[in-house]
């Protein structure tokens, strides 16, 4: 009846399906619907730079040598590195994190930071710089091995995000030095922020193209990439071996879903653990059933109206005065963001520290100020065109029309202009006047945002909308000045300017991001796009 | 037949020119694509790297006779987003949206057709009366919104089926039904139309004066000469199997040729524009031919036209 080989055979079936039990993964995966993944088709932080890569970059794939407290205050926290100290004002030393393992199972080393930070990843042939002037390197540029050439923009965002970095120079297999070429206090900052990230050379130099590597890049992150097809998903999977603790979930699946109701009736039917850049106005509905909630709010991004001096009613610095003091900017949060989010002080963040200046404000909604500054400006009702784009940013349309209806009360007369893209918006004619725009900041320094936005290397003044001459001496000062305290009189001096005597443009309010989940998982929103999915925020 | 052949076939190349200048100049000149590829927070020398890069720094006259000279010479251009051939972006994306649109193809047909001859036969009944409101009603509801509407009762409701995606064939039932609801109620309104003209004519009289059985007249002579309004329709909803689904696609995150389209206009991705209306022109075409040539086969007198106009 029985062979002697099934006999024989027989325990071993017994075992077998007891040992997969034992060895199955037993954490959950999960699916996030979100309205895009990323713009570029890449995942490369270097050539993505919208916010939406953010959520799916940080803290869950790419790490920097300094982290940020993602679920905290977003301060800088030891990342990839365990220390870092100054060796002079132009110079970081910084100490790696022994023991961390890519995805692909290699050792983070030395070798592998120099390669995130060198020419055939990051500069390409572009030129290090300072106040105007190139500074020679002797690096020579290797010609790239064809499929290997960076897409010309890569080099540019590096230089914008490193502009003087000299070279880094391995002092030993887990140290490295960093040196730029001047004075810079904002380096460990430069380190935190997008763009640092590392990366596994050995991965760069094996994928057969840069865009291989880019839609896979091998990183130190918890999650790894599994699958990723551009405007459809992006499937992560654990890293087992990561170097803060095994990750809580077994498999992320980012779905793009660019409707909002699509996106909302997907989490309400349980195809998505999580629906992202939800609308405040839709937040009620979802919590009216009680198995949802929703999470998140103010991010590190500020909602700005952007003047352009050159337009013959706004030349008068009165006239865009009277624009800043005829908003009542907490009504605009309360009705179109129910309270979910503040009026900030002006461009700058409370993770400034040391540079954050809390006695500053927005300028106050005033009407009676503002007629009087129209008065004395002369200005007799010409028609002021506000450039805006179909709600590319939340509540835009609906802000829009409010802020519109809140200047024809101090005696403004504006029209709105819609427009479909960026390019309509910035084209440079006698009709540009007003727009919409965020600014971010990527490191906790001014620099990041009122140098980097409206400096003189700045977007605003190299469209030619709005440029000031000693917004721009300041604009050197500080980014290359040491002593805090005239940074920080710098830094006040340049607010003065650009947000109450000659204004670039002016705060409407901090931005907040929105998340809806079931109300059983135990997971919390960090105060930016990125979500932390790392051990420690996880639990059903 | 050749002559005919000869002189359609030129005018699908003229139609196909004209499409893709046309896009051309409107893409072009309503945005700068390395400022909305690269968004609003690009540093100004990454845009302008961008655009030396891809040529957008050049007269557009000079990009449109490159690119053009490329198109003849068989190269349909690289997505500026993707870096990779754009007829292998579309290419790849056409099983799914043919994966939507061909079973809606198949219950538009299947239920619009049927349903007009039987609310034409009982012309002012009942059952007439309720196949024109719902054929009324689903013309009238956008897709968008009868697409949410199925979702809110099939997914969130019942739980009966997913709400988008494109993990099963299960997740394909919404998107294919709400397709394929508003092209059954376009046609069933056409059909009962075209066999209302029919039945008044004086032959179906003549015949069933004849004494031919009802059955055999509305087969035999209602339907065929009923047949040709309803080919034309149906002509257009094939030449719409590639790109009729853009705003189906969108509400249910389903990743075909409509959500490639959108993402590349959004993006002026002009050569995946372009690779997807040379397709869609080129479908619109070909179904406009054999639409044509049916119309030859459906009515005699049809195919000699041509000759007895010449013979004038």
């Amino acid at each position: 009846m029985f062979s002697r080989r099934a006999i024989l055979a027989a325990p071993g079936l017994a075992v077998l399906p007891r040992f997969a039990v034992a060895q199955a993964d037993v954490r959950p995966a999960i699916t996030i619907a979100v309205q895009k993944i990323s713009n570029t088709n890449t995942l490369e932080v270097l050539r993505e730079q919208s916010n939406v890569g953010e959520r799916v970059f940080s803290s869950s794939l790419w790490e920097g040598l300094i982290g940020r407290d993602w679920l905290g205050d977003l301060r800088t926290v030891p990342g990839l590195a365990t220390a870092w100290r100054r060796v002079s004002d132009s110079a970081v030393e910084v100490s790696l994190r022994q023991g961390v393992r890519f995805h692909n199972g290699d050792e983070m080393t030395a070798e592998d930071v120099v390669f995130s930070f060198s020419r055939e990843r990051m500069f390409g042939t572009t030129l290090a710089s300072a106040q105007g002037r190139t500074i020679p390197i002797g690096e020579g540029m290797p010609a790239p091995r064809p499929g290997k050439e960076l897409p010309p923009e890569v080099p540019a965002v590096a230089r914008r995000a490193w502009p003087a970095l000299e070279r880094v120079e391995v002092v030993d297999r887990y140290t490295l030095r960093f040196h730029n070429a001047t004075p810079d206090v904002t380096l460990e900052g430069r380190l935190s922020r997008n763009g640092s990230e590392i990366m596994s050379r050995r991965a760069f130099e094996e994928a057969a193209t840069w865009l291989d590597w880019a839609r896979r890049p091998v990183t130190t992150g918890p999650y790894k990439v599994a699958e990723f097809r551009p405007d459809q998903m992006l499937v992560l999977v654990a890293h087992d071996e990561y170097w803060g603790g095994r990750p809580p979930l077994r498999q992320i699946r980012f779905v793009e879903v660019p409707e909002v109701a699509s996106r909302i009736n997907g989490l309400r039917s349980g195809d998505f653990h999580f629906a992202c850049d939800i609308p405040p106005d839709q937040i009620p509905g979802i919590e009216r059933d009680r198995a949802f909630e929703v999470q998140g709010g103010t991010i590190l991004n500020h909602r700005l109206t952007c003047f352009d001096k050159t337009h013959a009613a706004l030349r008068d610095p009165r006239v865009r005065r009277a624009f800043t003091h005829a908003i009542d900017r907490q009504a605009i949060v309360d009705s179109l963001w129910a309270g979910r989010t503040v009026v900030p002080k002006g461009l700058q963040w409370p993770y400034y520290e040391g540079m954050f200046l809390a006695d500053w404000e927005v300028p106050r909604f005033d009407l009676a100020e503002a007629r009087r500054l129209l008065r004395e400006a002369g200005y007799k009702g010409e028609p002021i065109p506000y450039r805006l784009l179909n709600n590319y940013y939340t509540n835009q349309n609906a802000t829009a029309q409010v802020l519109v209806e809140m200047w024809r009360a101090a005696g403004l007369n504006v029209q709105i202009e819609m427009k479909e893209n960026w390019s309509q918006i910035l084209e440079r004619s006698p009709t540009r006047a007003v727009r919409d725009w965020s600014n971010s900041a990527p490191f906790n320094d001014p620099v990041s945002s009122l140098v980097n936005q409206h400096g003189p290397n700045g977007q605003q003044q190299q469209v030619g909308e709005w440029t000031n001459e000693e917004m721009n001496r300041l604009s050197v000062e500080l980014e290359t000045g040491t002593d805090r305290a005239r940074r920080r009189a710098a830094f006040r001096r340049m607010l003065e300017i650009s947000e109450r005597e000659d204004p670039a443009y002016t705060v409407l309010h901090q931005n907040a991001t929105f998340t809806a989940k079931r109300r059983e998982i135990r997971w919390k929103a960090s105060p930016a796009f990125a979500m932390d999915f790392r051990q420690g925020n996880w639990g059903v | 037949m050749l002559r005919f052949l000869f002189f359609r076939l030129l005018r699908a190349a003229v139609t196909i020119v004209m499409v893709v200048s046309f896009a051309f100049v409107v893409l072009r000149l309503s945005g700068d694509p390395a400022q909305i590829i690269m968004g609003a927070d690009a540093p100004p020398e990454a845009v302008d790297a961008f655009r030396a890069a891809w040529g957008l720094d050049q007269p557009l006259w000079r990009q449109y006779f490159h690119y053009f000279g490329a198109i003849l010479s068989g190269d349909l251009g690289r997505s500026m987003r993707d870096g990779r051939d754009a007829i292998l972006l579309v290419v790849e994306r056409i099983p799914a949206t043919l994966a939507l649109t061909l079973p809606a193809l198949a219950i538009k047909l299947g239920l619009g057709i049927p349903a007009g001859v039987y609310a034409a036969l009982h012309r002012n009944s009942w059952a007439d009366r309720l196949v024109m409101l719902l054929a009324v009603a689903g013309f009238t509801v956008p897709s968008f919104v009868l697409g949410l509407l199925l979702v809110l009762l099939f997914a969130v409701q019942l739980g009966w089926l997913p709400s988008g995606g494109q993990e099963s064939w299960r997740h394909g039932i919404l998107p294919m039904l709400t397709l394929g609801i508003g092209g059954a109620a376009v046609l069933a309104r056409f059909t009962r139309s075209a066999m209302l003209e029919v039945l008044g004519q004086p032959y179906i009289r003549t015949a069933s004066a004849k004494g031919v059985p009802w059955r055999a007249v509305v087969w035999g002579h209602a339907l065929p000469n009923a047949a040709i309004p309803t080919v034309t329709i149906v002509g257009f909803m094939v030449g719409s199997l590639i790109a009729g689904a853009v705003v189906v696609e969108s509400v249910f995150s389903w990743p075909g040729v409509g959500r490639l389209l959108v993402v590349a206009v959004a993006n002026r991705d002009l050569a995946v524009v372009q690779c997807v209306l040379l397709l869609v022109a080129a479908t619109m075409v070909t179904a406009n031919l054999v639409v044509d040539l049916l119309y030859g086969l459906l009515d005699p007198r049809l195919r000699n036209q041509p000759r007895a106009a010449g013979a004038h």
